[in-house]
């Protein structure tokens, strides 16, 4: 058999497809160019040209189909068979031929693209798209193309082959999505680079193919289909496929949703002892019927108005706060979170309320701190009574642009922390608040995470807080050095470190993967950390959103809880060697607000429904409650 | 004896109606419960896929599927006139598409109620879905009832697809209104924008009629095979 003839026969033969496919995948730039040229720009040719490359892989398809029907339909494949032909070979020159015939057609509006653009456009071409994607494109085609011929060689009906061959296709790209059955994380139990999977898949996938179409035109595999099987067939995959990310991303179990009537700011949650406080008024209970709402007190409580005018230990009516008018107020928590506590008898709730004056506007505004107040509010009647405060403005030493807070109660003890200084208060009796100790100016500036710190040991500055145990002071310690970096933290509530076993450890998210740190050691200054494993997140994971660097998220009991907008994700972390994702919530275009994990590990969630783009089309802002099931 | 014929196609076309609407029903009770895009999300996305498959599996073998399995000859030499053996397939398969597309907006509609979208709203986004995938199908019949093999349908079918995808796009580009109010896919975007409606029906309507007829005159002047 001659090459050269067997080349030019089947280029003969495919010239038609060839030019139709051409035709396909230039009319969009072609289209976009002489746009541009009627709009005066010039003609060329930059984003329908990544358009088209797009449908690429749906060509090559087409032309593998083309190409195989060419030569091995029915009659004409009994008459090849009849001759002393090397099927091998004929297959392999078909494969090459019709494949290098693809990649030309694929190439064509590149070509365009760069040709126009250097001719006519000033600019010069953007060149991320074919930088980034084109390679990728390329290489999908070349695996469309294989698997096409391979199935037409097995099926011998072009359409069914081709929509065999994109459906495999598909179902091999979105392979590396899915979760196996068997398999809580797939991340950390199989994978360990997220891209290698699709590297692999797509390039084992033509070989696999075309050793797959030789070895059946040589024994004259025929596989007898029926239209409806297939599309049954095709359907189960897709079904399947489906199942299958929805147990990546939604395998979180929702028990019970309710909606709120919430007519100004959010939905906040917080821990008051072993309750949990919604909104400041209402104490949450579950049960087997769902989500349902106690209120504090007995009368019907109001929202704590954060006002000043309160009672003293004597029952007396005071003003809290400076009594200068004209000062604006700053009140840590953020968002109508509040740090509570419960005696038993009473609640009770601390604040630090920092005021500060107002200058300028625009680009020029400034704010200048000068008053900080730690105050104590007393739940009673049917409101939040201020009943104690403690001047400690002498924090704000001479930085008074700016402010941080944060505060931790530990046991009686409330840690709180303004600027690079803190106090100790006694709060045994929370409407006398005693101090106990003051230190200015002596927490050192936060130590930011670096990539450096994933390859050598680094040290966390120990905070000189001598009224608390020294495990507490390093959890205490490491949440300030990471979260301390505005007064819109979660420190009050939350902590980022894990305590097991002796051991303490400490996450952190970095922008594509959650890392755990280990504490191997600390002196009277300082913590020594070291980096123990990192979990990337998934592309599937990157999709539906992940939490950021600085987004909220906590450690309890093991778990790490994150979130970002729409998604909540909870990890496993007490393992030093591996990080496994337990579970992933998505409720897209939903805002989280506050989150709360129970004693049972259930998750109690405030969302916010608020469509903006679409307002008139949709109900107004709806606020919910979700109580999610432990992920174990 | 047209009782008839819309019996045959009823009955060969069952497993079309039954596939689609069964994929239709178990797709959106899934999407609709697991929800980790919003229900109009959900149902754009769903209506969209339905918009694109349904048309593809109802055009695969409707015309072609008589002529590869040499039926063509048998029904051509029953005694009724042409255009009733178009018919019998066309409204079959119309019956078919409306239905499906019925049943997955009243299931929406049903899933959603109490959510975020407001009442009807899904049921009417996915009946304009439904509209243009009828639309499309009546210019794949315009085209293809004469295509010999599922492939020939198949290359008719996406080339409607992908035809009047350019053609809205450049009616967008270039700023041709009257264009794009004949594209099939300008209902859907009409239902979004809810601009340009009576103009955008009265087009559909007029080129839908023509397009039918064409397609009626195509089937009965198939000659050649016989």
């Amino acid at each position: 058999m001659r090459v050269s003839g067997i080349i030019h026969q089947q280029i003969c033969q495919l010239k038609w497809h060839l030019l139709a496919c051409l035709g396909l995948i230039m009319v969009l730039p072609v289209e976009e160019a002489i746009v541009s040229l009627r709009a005066g720009d010039g003609f060329f040719s930059s984003g329908m040209t990544s358009l088209a490359v797009m449908f690429g892989p749906l060509l090559a398809g087409l032309i593998a189909c083309a190409n195989v029907q060419g030569d091995l339909n029915e009659k004409l494949y009994i008459f090849w068979r009849s001759k002393p032909a090397n099927v091998k070979l004929l297959i392999t020159i078909k494969f090459f031929t019709g494949l290098i015939a693809s990649l030309i057609i694929l190439a064509c509006p590149v070509v365009f693209a760069f040709v126009s653009n250097i001719i006519w456009n000033e600019e010069g071409i953007e060149t991320v798209f074919f930088e980034h994607y084109l390679p990728l494109l390329i290489t999908i085609a070349i695996m469309t193309y294989s698997l096409c011929f391979a199935c037409n060689v097995l099926v011998r009906k072009t359409a069914r082959a081709w929509l065999i061959g994109m459906l495999t296709g598909c179902f091999l790209l979105v392979l590396p999505f899915m979760l196996p059955l068997d398999f809580k994380d797939f991340v950390s139990d199989v994978m360990l680079w997220s891209w290698g999977p699709y590297l692999a898949i797509i390039l084992a996938t033509p070989t696999a193919a075309f050793v797959f179409a030789l070895y059946a035109a040589k024994h004259d595999w025929h596989l007898k289909t029926n239209l409806k099987g297939l599309l049954w067939v095709g359907a189960g995959l897709a079904f399947l496929l489906l199942m299958l990310i929805s147990s990546q991303v939604a395998n979180i179990k929702v028990l019970h949703e309710k909606e709120i009537e919430l007519e100004f700011g959010q939905g906040s949650l917080d821990y008051a002892g072993s309750r949990v406080v919604y909104q400041g008024d209402s104490y949450i209970d579950n049960d087997k019927e769902g989500i349902s709402f106690r209120k504090i007190g007995s009368g019907n409580v109001m929202t704590a108005p954060y006002g000043n005018i309160g009672t003293d230990s004597a029952g007396r009516r005071i003003y809290y706060g400076p009594r200068v008018a004209g000062y604006l107020e700053a009140i840590y928590p953020q968002y109508g979170n509040r740090l509570y506590k419960d005696t038993g008898n009473e609640i009770f709730f601390f604040s630090i309320h920092a005021y500060y004056r107002s200058e300028g506007q625009g680009p020029s505004h400034k704010r200048f701190y000068e008053k900080v107040y730690l105050r104590s509010y007393r739940h009673s009647g049917d409101s939040w009574m201020p009943v104690s405060e403690l001047d400690i403005s002498e924090c704000l030493t001479d930085d008074i642009r700016h402010i941080r807070m944060a505060m931790r109660l530990i046991d009686d003890r409330l840690i709180t922390c303004v600027n690079n200084s803190f106090v100790v208060v006694d709060t045994t009796n929370p409407e006398e608040l005693k101090l106990i100790n003051k230190k200015i100016d002596v927490l050192q500036k936060y130590r930011p995470y670096t990539n450096k710190d994933r390859k050598e040991e680094f040290a966390i500055p120990l905070v000189p807080v001598e009224e608390i145990g020294l495990q507490e002071r390093i959890r205490f310690s490491i949440d300030l050095n990471y979260r301390f970096y505005n007064y819109r933290n979660d420190i009050y509530k939350s902590s980022i470190v894990d305590t097991y076993d002796d051991k303490i450890a400490f996450v952190f998210i970095d922008w594509d993967d959650v890392v755990r740190f280990d504490v191997t050691r600390w002196d009277e200054e300082k913590i020594y950390c070291r980096f123990s494993t990192s979990r990337p997140f998934t592309i599937l994971e990157g999709v539906t959103g992940t939490p950021d660097r600085f987004g909220p998220r906590f450690v309890k009991n093991g778990n790490l809880y994150c979130y970002a907008n729409s998604t909540l994700l909870v990890f496993d972390i007490r393992s030093n060697r591996r990080i496994r994702k337990l579970g992933h919530f998505v409720r897209m275009d939903y805002d989280i607000e506050d989150i709360a994990v129970l004693e049972d590990g259930n998750i109690l969630l405030g969302m916010r429904w608020d469509p903006e783009l679409v307002r008139n089309r949709f109900n107004e802002r709806k606020n919910y409650l979700y109580l999610l099931k432990n992920p174990e | 004896m047209f009782r008839m014929l819309l019996w045959k196609e009823w009955k060969e076309n069952l497993w079309k109606l039954l596939f689609c609407g069964g994929a239709s029903v178990v797709f959106t009770i899934m999407l609709f419960r697991i929800r980790i895009i919003p229900d109009y999300a959900n149902c754009i996305l769903i209506s969209f896929i339905q918009m694109f498959a349904v048309p593809v599996i109802y055009s695969l073998d409707i015309f072609s599927g008589e002529i590869s399995n040499r039926t063509v000859h048998l029904l051509f030499k029953i005694p009724v006139p042409r255009w009733m053996l178009f018919f019998s397939k066309y409204i079959v398969s119309a019956v078919g598409i409306i239905l499906i597309f019925l049943i997955s907006g009243l299931l929406m509609e049903f899933m959603s109620q109490g959510r975020e979208a407001t009442v009807l709203f899904l049921l009417g986004t996915n009946s304009f879905c439904g509209m243009a995938a009828l639309v499309l199908f009546t210019w794949f019949c315009a085209f293809g009832c004469q295509s010999r093999s599922e492939a020939g349908s198949l290359v008719v079918i996406f080339g409607v697809f992908i035809g009047w995808g350019i053609v809205l796009l450049w009616s967008n580009l270039c700023e041709v209104t009257w264009a794009e109010r004949f594209v099939p896919y300008s209902l859907i975007m009409m239902r979004i924008t809810e601009v340009g409606i009576v103009g955008t029906l009265l087009s559909q309507i007029l080129a839908f009629a023509a397009v039918l007829s064409i397609a009626c005159y195509r089937h009965v002047s198939i000659r050649r095979y016989l």
